[in-house]
């Protein structure tokens, strides 16, 4: 046995003290591996192929070993994952496009259309069409990956299809007005805001539901991680339908009228809704009131979008005062910019995937980049133009940009049409999040895991990151003095049961502070139990008496009623003590009338 | 470009958690044979199959799991219970019974119902079990005595001198084939070293022992007051590890060969799979057909549990409940390994922590705890009110592993 116990105690003795380990000088790595170094000065060696970093060492005050390690062998993967996510950007085929311009006199929105599609290539160029259709004003929708866009015409012309090669997937005559279209999961599925309700199709145009229940809608936004469709009408309620149960959600009231402006942010599902009375409001399912409601407008609100890059941090909003707005979603403090629009209409505005602002007005479309259109600016100054192409045809009704495509595609009353805007489309997609390339197989296993990885409404909230973050501290612990010694924090449980009711709020006290007459502060127990004891004998109050006698912790209706009156005939005494005080006059309510009163 | 990637990712374990429940079904079969409850099962140690059983009835029986055979049949082989099975080099099994005979029967290609070798003793035996690499076993029995194979009288007793107690379950070391450990009636667990002959004694009230395969100086004890510990015998004051969660006596104990897990079966009709250092929820197997679980072991390659219960029954679970039996594709096996990092990422998470961690319990076992919480809470607070109730400082709270160790005796 001694040789087993000294065996054990040379591998690893049951020592007391634990050694804090002093962080070695890290030796010369450049010593050691001569072929690297001679390769690394003619190639771009990945930097994860460089010493990786080992992460902070700060876990060395915690005692707890099994902790200790676990702590740190986190924070040392979570580092190099971090470098290793850097190498990972070499694998990025695709770059943005531009504008260059050449001299100083050149401007970038001089450069027409045509002068674009001669300097794209051939497969770029495609991008630079025109649909003549009759069939009203025109409003379309591209789906998440970009392949295939849905068209709804005012008069009831809605179509689907694949704009790449051509394919028409469903054409519908509904006779019927038609204000808004959106494809829901993937193409394999649209709805159509129609006169009096909501209706859903198939691929190929079979109409599958009529939701009934949202009636004379105006605008459709898909949630697509929570499967929610939203919808808001002329009855000013925004309603939430889960198409993957077919559950009614929810249903809101903005209680500000018809609405006919909606917009989501791709960021954290939240609804932006644009009012008849300048206010824009944000809506999450889980509150009946909007999150935060922003006066942006002297006038309705015409149009609202939100940013997709950067996170959904800015928001842009077009009012019929003429004026276009940008605000920064993080504080609400004023617009970012505002600059006023010469429009004989109504102004339609959309983001792009890389931050260009499309604004469509009166004659014509504008495009606007980043930088210089989030940094804040004072003045009312245009912000600089980055490209822009004038429509004859008026109203313009729709603006989208094609997802992963240098595309903008504009409805309007003649149809639409596609200009294409060089950076303003995200050059590299993620095939597991949109691929405009999946096939047929892919398609059905992307809905299937999209499906499993439905999020519950109930987690939309304005800051996406709350989920997995720490909860605040509970109140578990109370500060209790005990006669005068040190104040002690005692946990919950171990608390006498009258202070575990207090610190739980459901301690009832209306009976200490019953017997008190006067606000004297310094209600001493001996004098107020002698008083007590003073009342019981002879005219004992009869109410009092009865609510003496129940247990305090026993809930009686006509208890509760007696207490109740207590209360009321306490503050009766309260006021007129407080009107004896200030000298007999009775605190008069604040009046409009005021103002006219002759200061004493 | 991935936006929700954290409720997406919550999501998923969430989905994981439940999946994991979904597809836990761990009972695989039960190989049945014996008329009378089990007491004992061994497993052989160069095979993953064979598995041999001992009941009250007196017979023994061998099974083949993968096949759920009797490779051989031994219904006579004591007059009482069998109380001690352990297997020998070369395809032999020893046996030991309360009816004072040590038998060494063959069971390989020649197995018959007579024994190669008797060996008489003086009282009835409750343990047997067989040194690593020499011919020597050990026996329990009021005291221990190391046996060689070829002579039919043990060849040195060890006892301790002042022991008057029946000694109830011996074992040799995994590693150290010379440290040998038992347990016995008057609250006691001893270590010997057969070279050396000497002696060290704890005072600990226990039902089963068992060495740590990877780790040869931890020795995990099955205790009467539902608990289990884990002791490192070069420190044998406290208990490295305390293991709550029995509702009733543990009878026996058992580690996998990773070493990072054992099984316990009790006397509260549950067998419960522990992780290494985690002192509380561990996994549970009940049926209403298995009464007391007498004896539990692990299968060679870590996958399974055997149980042997009163009923007369050898059952089979697997080790992890919700793993697959057949061939998984290395697609499957990656999408696996993610749910389980998934499920050990976000366990701290309330709803994925809840639906990880809640198993279904027959009803007399929730009442029983119930009841033990309750009683044990009402000891705590009365300990508490005392010392706020004492003059401060006079008595201080006791750790509870500090509890455990009665004594010290060398």
């Amino acid at each position: 046995m001694d040789s087993l116990i000294a065996k054990a105690d040379a591998l690893q003795p049951l020592g007391k003290k634990r050694k804090i380990s002093h962080p070695k000088k890290s030796r010369d790595a450049s010593a050691t591996d001569r072929t690297l170094q001679s390769v690394a000065k003619h190639t771009s060696v990945p930097k994860s192929f460089n010493k990786l970093p080992d992460g902070p060492n700060t876990y060395s005050h915690i005692a707890n070993k099994k902790l200790r390690t676990e702590l740190n062998r986190h924070t040392t993967q979570a580092s190099r994952a971090k470098a290793l996510l850097e190498d990972a950007e070499m694998l990025l085929a695709d770059e943005a496009g531009k504008i260059e311009v050449e001299g100083e006199m050149e401007r970038t929105w001089r450069v027409g259309q045509d002068e674009i599609v001669q300097g794209a290539g051939q497969e770029a160029a495609r991008g630079r069409r025109e649909w003549k259709l009759d069939g009203g004003p025109y409003r379309s929708r591209y789906t998440r990956n970009g392949r295939h866009l849905a068209i709804a015409g005012r008069t009831g012309h809605v179509a689907t299809f694949d704009w790449l090669t051509g394919t028409l997937h469903s054409e519908l005559q509904l006779q019927e007005t038609c204000r808004d279209i959106t494809f829901l999961h993937d193409q394999s599925h649209y709805a159509v805001a129609q006169k009096k309700y909501v209706f859903i199709y198939d691929r190929d145009g079979v109409e599958l539901h009529c939701l009934k229940s949202h009636i004379e809608p105006t605008r459709l936004e898909f949630l697509p991680y929570h499967w929610l469709l939203a919808s808001i009408g002329n009855s000013g309620y925004l309603k939430y339908q889960d198409t993957s149960t077919g559950q009614l959600l929810i249903e809101h009231r903005t209680k500000l009228g018809t609405c006919t402006t909606m917009a989501q942010n791709a960021h954290n599902a939240v609804i932006h809704l644009g009012h008849q009375n300048g206010c824009v409001t944000l809506w999450t399912p889980n509150l009946p009131h909007p999150a935060v409601q922003l006066l942006a407008h002297m006038g309705p609100v015409v149009s609202v979008s939100v940013d997709p890059s950067q996170g959904g941090r800015y928001m842009a909003t077009a009012g019929r005062d003429g004026t276009v707005k940008v605000w920064d979603c993080r504080n609400w403090k004023g617009a970012v910019r505002d600059w006023p629009v010469r429009s004989g209409g109504d102004v339609e505005l959309e983001w792009s995937a890389r931050g260009a602002l499309a604004v469509a007005s009166g004659g014509g479309v504008n495009v606007y980049t980043r930088p210089s259109i989030h940094t804040p600016m004072h003045t009312k100054a245009q912000p600089p133009l980055y490209l822009t192409h004038p429509i004859p045809h008026r109203p313009l009704t729709s603006v989208r940009f094609a997802p992963f495509q240098d595309i903008l595609t504009i409805g309007h009353a003649a149809g639409l049409s596609s200009v294409i805007v060089p950076g303003a489309g995200e050059p590299n997609f993620d095939s597991a999040e949109a691929d405009p390339f999946e096939n047929k197989k892919a398609r059905r296993e992307k809905e299937v895991k999209a499906l499993l990885d439905k999020i519950q409404p109930d987690m939309i909230t304005l800051d996406p990151e709350f989920v997995g973050s720490l909860a605040p501290p509970s109140k578990l612990t109370t500060v209790t003095t005990i006669d005068g010694k040190p104040p002690v924090e005692i946990p919950f449980a171990r608390l006498p049961r009258l202070e575990r009711l207090k610190v739980s709020g459901k301690a009832d006290e209306t009976e200490e502070h019953s017997d008190e007459e006067g606000l004297d502060d310094n209600g001493k127990k001996a004098a107020r139990e002698e008083r007590e004891r003073r009342k019981q004998r002879g005219k004992g109050k009869s109410l009092k008496r009865y609510l003496r006698k129940q247990r305090k912790n026993v809930i009686d209706p006509t208890a509760v009623a007696i207490r109740k009156k207590l209360e009321k005939q306490r503050e009766e005494k309260l006021r007129a003590r407080m009107a004896a005080k200030t000298g007999g006059e009775e605190p008069r309510k604040p009046s409009a009338l005021d103002r006219f009163k002759r200061a004493p | 470009m991935h936006p929700f990637a954290r409720a997406r990712e919550r999501t998923r374990a969430l989905n994981a958690a439940k999946m994991d429940r979904l597809f836990a079904k761990p009972f695989v079969d039960s190989l049945e044979g014996h008329v009378d409850a089990i007491e004992v099962l061994a497993r052989q140690p160069g095979s993953l199959t064979t598995v041999a059983s001992g009941s009250w009835d007196g017979g023994i029986l061998l099974h083949n799991l993968s096949t759920r055979n009797k490779l051989v049949k031994l219904p006579q082989a004591h007059k009482g219970k069998v109380s001690g099975l352990c297997f020998a080099e070369g395809d032999r099994l020893l046996s030991c019974g309360v009816d004072r005979n040590i038998k060494l029967w063959s069971i390989g290609s020649n197995a018959s119902d007579q024994p190669l070798n008797v060996f008489p003793g003086k009282s009835a035996f409750n343990s047997i079990d067989h040194h690593r690499t020499d011919s020597l076993f050990a026996t329990a029995s009021n005291l221990v005595q190391i046996w060689d194979e070829t002579k039919s009288a043990p060849i040195s007793n060890l006892t301790f001198p002042t022991s008057t107690e029946t000694i109830t379950s011996v074992r040799f070391n995994l590693s150290e084939s010379s440290v040998l450990a038992s347990i016995g009636s008057d609250r006691t667990f001893t270590l010997y070293d057969i070279r050396t002959g000497r002696a060290e004694r704890r005072v600990f009230r226990s039902n089963s022992l068992a060495w740590s395969p990877t780790f040869p100086t931890t020795i995990l004890l099955a205790s009467e007051d539902h608990n289990l510990y884990t002791f490192d015998i070069r420190h044998l004051a406290t208990p490295s590890q305390i293991y709550k969660a029995h509702v009733a006596a543990v009878m026996s104990c058992d580690w996998s060969p990773t070493g990072l897990e054992f099984v316990s079966g009790g006397w509260d009709r549950t067998v419960r799979i522990w992780k290494e250092g985690q002192g509380h929820s561990p996994e549970v197997y009940h049926t209403k057909r298995m009464q007391r679980v007498s004896s539990s072991i692990f299968s060679a390659d870590a996958r399974f549990v055997i149980t042997g219960s009163d009923d007369g029954n050898v059952r089979i679970w697997k080790a992890k409940a919700s793993d697959k039996l057949g061939v998984i594709t290395a697609r499957e096996r990656a999408a696996i390994e993610y749910r389980e990092s998934l499920k050990d990422r976000w366990r701290m998470d309330t709803q994925v922590g809840k639906v990880a961690r809640t198993r279904h319990m027959p009803k007399s076992v929730h009442q029983a705890s119930k009841l033990k919480r309750t009683m044990l809470d009402a000891q705590r607070v009365k300990e508490e009110r005392r010392r706020k109730h004492t003059r401060a400082g006079e008595t201080k709270p006791k750790a509870e592993r500090k509890k455990v160790v009665i004594a010290e005796q060398t």
